[in-house]
């Protein structure tokens, strides 16, 4: 084990001249710049979903988006902030009030739905026209996330992945409901409640040594000369 | 005692415990201040600030981490780790913020990690105890066990000298054909004959002996 003086000296030798990071809220504007510069190229390529404008007129599609979005800025904001080493515990929390709204209109909607279900309503075209959005729309969310929260990987790496992973499943839900019909109780559960719980379930799972392995080898945050033992 | 008082010292010549003041704090709420400053002029490059910022926070650091680990390998290990994540995220403090608490943030999650880290290691590791060992006495090797190896080593004195000295080289000393070869300028293949036929006596004599 080398002594301190000496690590001192090395840490003092590899000091360059860094640049401070931008507070939470404004990195949060980024993060969503990037989620909107996203939904807007899918809306060109795409289109949105053919009877939004009938849907936008519904209450509960409306606060069903609003709950999604909501989760999605409350919970990359929280995230950010807890990507600080001497922020509270209680900006976990702050998502909670999206979220419950969020939650909520969904089973709703699958209450609504399940009772005027078309059997035609489920379609594998569809369904694969889902999934490649999910994935355009989550991967570079998530690859973004997890480099702008890189500083958190030696300090509480899991909650702040699960609550980075949940900004992302909002937000995916929330494309996923302007861009495709996904009315059918099944398609609901699955893309909207079944996937945004995966993907905040994998956040909490891999987010910890992703983190780890970002901030080790994507954009290092030690020096090689000083990388820790793991 | 009689006659002892505190004018009339019973041992007039020993120094006399004096009151001294206790020493100061290590870390006083100015100099907080103070490594605010520094690190936002080490965030800027200055490295005499930078060196100058380590070198006061080690003591305060170690004393956080003197309250959670008692062995001093542990401590200087929790740290050095404080101070290399001090270094690595040194982008996430805020020169408007106080020190103080980014510091201790960071300090108390990496020496918990840390005594999480060995809980988990000792929870996979078991200490060995004399039982472990193969002889808990001291290594006794009995005559009877190495007789083959006496035998072996007094047939191989009786070969002629070429067969004894390329059954040595190539099967004691483990060398390659090539090295063997170089080292008794001898050519490969005199010593391939030479250690096929020393192993054939030795088969001879060793049989002869065990009969």
């Amino acid at each position: 084990m080398r002594k301190t003086s000496d690590l001192i000296d090395s840490l003092v030798d590899s000091a360059t001249p860094v640049r401070r990071l931008a507070p939470p809220l404004l990195r949060t504007c980024i993060w969503l710049a990037l989620a909107a510069l996203i939904l807007v190229l899918l809306c060109v390529a795409h289109g949105v979903r053919p009877d939004l404008s009938m849907r936008l007129k519904q209450p509960v599609f409306v606060v069903s988006m609003f709950g999604a979005l909501a989760t999605a800025v409350l919970a990359a904001l929280a995230s950010f902030e807890l990507n600080l080493p001497e922020s509270r515990r209680w900006w976990l929390l702050l998502p909670l009030p999206g979220f419950a709204v969020w939650v909520s209109t969904i089973g709703y909607g699958c209450l609504t739905d399940w009772v005027s279900m078309n059997p035609n309503g489920i379609q594998m075209g569809e369904a694969a026209r889902c999934f490649a959005t999910l994935l355009m729309t989550s991967v570079p969310l998530s690859v973004a996330m997890l480099i702008m929260l890189r500083f958190a990987a030696p300090l509480r790496p899991t909650m702040v992945s699960a609550v980075g992973g949940l900004a992302i499943a909002a937000m995916t839900s929330f494309a996923l409901s302007l861009l495709h019909d996904l009315d059918a109780t099944i398609m609901i559960l699955i893309w909207n409640f079944g996937i945004a719980a995966l993907i905040a379930g994998m956040a909490g799972a891999l987010g910890r040594p992703l983190l780890v392995w970002v901030a080790a080898h994507v954009v290092p945050l030690l020096p090689p000369q000083l990388s820790r033992p793991q | 005692m009689p006659g002892c008082s505190k004018e009339n010292p019973p041992y007039p010549d020993t120094p006399r415990l004096t009151p001294v003041r206790t020493l100061a704090p290590i870390t006083k709420p100015a100099s907080r201040g103070q490594w605010s400053m520094l690190m936002a002029r080490a965030q800027d490059g200055d490295r005499e600030a930078y060196r100058t910022l380590l070198t006061e926070v080690e003591p305060y650091v170690r004393s956080i981490a003197i309250r959670y680990l008692k062995s001093s390998s542990d401590l200087e290990d929790a740290v050095q780790d404080v101070l290399m994540t001090v270094h690595s995220i040194r982008q996430t403090y805020d020169p408007k913020r106080p020190f103080g608490p980014w510091l201790v943030a960071i300090a108390h999650r990496r020496v918990i990690d840390q005594l999480r880290r060995q809980t988990r290691r000792r929870s996979r590791e078991t200490e060995l105890s004399a039982e472990h060992e193969t002889f808990a006495a001291a290594p006794t090797k009995l005559f009877g066990d190495n007789s083959d190896e006496l035998a072996l080593v007094g047939a191989i004195d009786k070969l002629p000298p070429d067969q004894r000295d390329a059954i040595r080289m190539m099967k004691l000393k483990e060398m390659s054909l090539k090295e063997a070869s170089q080292a008794s300028g001898r050519s490969v293949s005199a010593l391939k004959v030479a250690t096929h036929r020393a192993i054939r006596n030795l088969r001879k004599l060793l049989k002869g002996e065990l009969s």
